[in-house]
């Protein structure tokens, strides 16, 4: 199979449907600014380009480089731009079905939990090895990656503590990346064994994995710690006034 | 040896200070945690210049450097401004020395000038990235009085921007928000260091050929600002933590 090849994960693109039919619904009796449609269609999108496109083929058959980048776009970005798409009264919705029960100690702990568990050697080996399972894996990911940002995004913190919250899940989250780069053995077998690309050996794909996956983090964690900084700055100006 | 003589004369102060405020009955704020802390603040820069660690530093390993940088410029300060919070601050020099001082107009324009948010984390930053240049790192490698320089300049941008996250004379230069925002900037910055340390693959520093070494300074840089940024962003966000639960409940 060529690298430029598409490959299909097509519950990904149910899923992404189902979601922006479900929005559009909702946004009937609310309507959403531009902003807010652009960041959930962004999020959507994500979710079902990065699982049914050559990156998918590239991810799924070649390098672990692409697949660890695959994640950390479906696993990071892709659902906090769902949740930033989300209108008041769309959270209020949520809130009142179920997602009140969501407290960030133990979503941070979740998230934490699909993060670490889905890139455990058994798991990811047998993962790629089925195909199939691999909606297992990315399904865990964007689940995690919902209940990460949700309490973030339904203003249940207010800043310190979503700040507090940053730190500990910018940090928690890191030593995964920093195992990638560090390494100097595969960890996983099925990339050991698969077709190389771009001239990459398993090791050298590995590390490049583990520098684009703290990168990607760094990023949006320093992004999404600056906005509750300056929420804070603004805090203390208001009430100076 | 000037390290070690400098932090005499740093111990010195602090203990005349200290026995100044305890002779006045103030021993509540001048405790042995204070002199515990300075010391350990003192311990930290001498053990960080001298002796095995800087041999390692100048000799075979980049991420010992940086280790040592941080330490001196990070920690230490950080420790030692922790410790003279309060009137302590105020008693470090005998009056004979800070009389004639405080009624220095220039040195109170240069210190109030330092002392400004921005210029603080600039000159903390540019100190971050010009000695971080590998011309000007092999220069210092190589020319002793420029090493004593750098060192310098690393332990006096520290001392700067820690008096701002610590306002150890109550000052209020920065609110608690503005803190935190230095604190989280000063991190970014660190960051930025540390991935073109981490994510280079090729050495840097022409003397330190170690590619894994050099990853392993980025991390030391980070791994240190986590620890002294983030237990001071603890300090400052958890009376506002707790507000924000009790006002939930």
């Amino acid at each position: 199979m060529s690298p430029t090849d598409f490959s299909f994960e097509p519950a990904y693109i149910v899923v992404a449907v189902v979601a922006a039919a479900a929005y559009a619904w909702a946004a009937r009796g609310d309507r959403p600014s531009r902003l807010r449609v652009a960041s959930f269609a962004t999020g959507a999108f994500l979710v079902a380009a990065a699982l049914n496109s050559p990156l998918e083929t590239i991810a799924a058959k070649r390098l672990l480089l692409v697949h660890l980048l695959q994640n950390a776009l479906v696993a990071d970005i892709a659902p906090a731009l769902v949740l930033l798409g989300l209108t008041p009264a769309m959270k209020t919705w949520l809130t009142r079905h179920g997602a009140s029960r969501i407290r960030a100690r133990w979503a941070i702990l979740a998230w934490l939990a699909a993060w670490y568990g889905t890139h455990l050697a058994g798991f990811y080996n047998w993962a790629l090895d089925t195909g199939w399972a691999l909606n297992i894996e990315h399904g865990l990911l964007i689940a995690g990656g919902l209940l990460f940002w949700w309490p973030l995004v339904s203003g249940r913190l207010s800043a310190p503590p979503a700040l507090a919250y940053l730190g500990a899940g910018f940090v928690a989250s890191s030593f995964l990346g920093l195992a990638f780069i560090f390494s100097s053995h595969p960890f996983y077998s099925f990339y050991e064994h698969a077709p190389r690309l771009w001239g990459f050996s398993a090791i050298r794909d590995q590390n490049l994995g583990g520098i684009a996956m703290n990168g990607e983090q760094t990023l949006v964690f320093l992004v999404a710690i600056g906005w509750y900084v300056s929420r804070l700055l603004a805090e203390e100006s208001a009430q100076e006034r | 040896m000037l390290p070690v003589a400098l932090a005499v004369v740093a111990a010195l102060l602090f203990a005349q200070g200290m026995v100044r405020l305890r002779q006045r009955g103030r021993a509540d704020i001048a405790g042995w945690d204070r002199a515990a802390l300075f010391g350990l603040g003192l311990a930290v820069t001498v053990v960080a210049l001298v002796g095995p660690l800087d041999r390692l530093a100048e000799t075979k390993y980049l991420s010992v450097h940086m280790l040592q940088h941080v330490l001196i410029g990070d920690l230490a300060p950080a420790l030692m401004v922790v410790a003279v919070r309060g009137p302590l601050l105020v008693f470090l020099l005998p009056a004979q020395v800070l009389a004639p001082l405080a009624r220095s107009a220039r040195l109170r324009a240069v210190l109030s000038t330092a002392l400004q948010p921005r210029i603080a984390f600039g000159l903390w930053a540019a100190n971050l990235a010009i000695w971080h240049v590998p011309y000007l790192y092999d220069l210092a490698l190589r020319h002793d009085s420029v090493h004593y320089f750098e060192h310098a300049c690393w332990v006096v941008t520290g001392l700067i921007v820690w008096t701002l996250l610590v306002d150890p004379g109550s000052h209020r230069r920065l609110t608690v928000g503005g803190r935190i925002a230095l604190a989280a900037a000063m991190f970014a910055a660190g960051q930025v260091l540390t991935d073109v340390l981490v994510f280079s693959f090729h050495p840097l520093y022409p003397a330190y050929p170690g590619r894994t070494d050099q990853q392993l300074a980025g991390i030391a840089m980070m791994a240190e600002q986590i620890v002294t940024l983030g237990t001071l962003a603890f300090v400052l966000l958890r009376p506002r933590m707790r507000a924000a639960r009790l006002v939930h409940a």
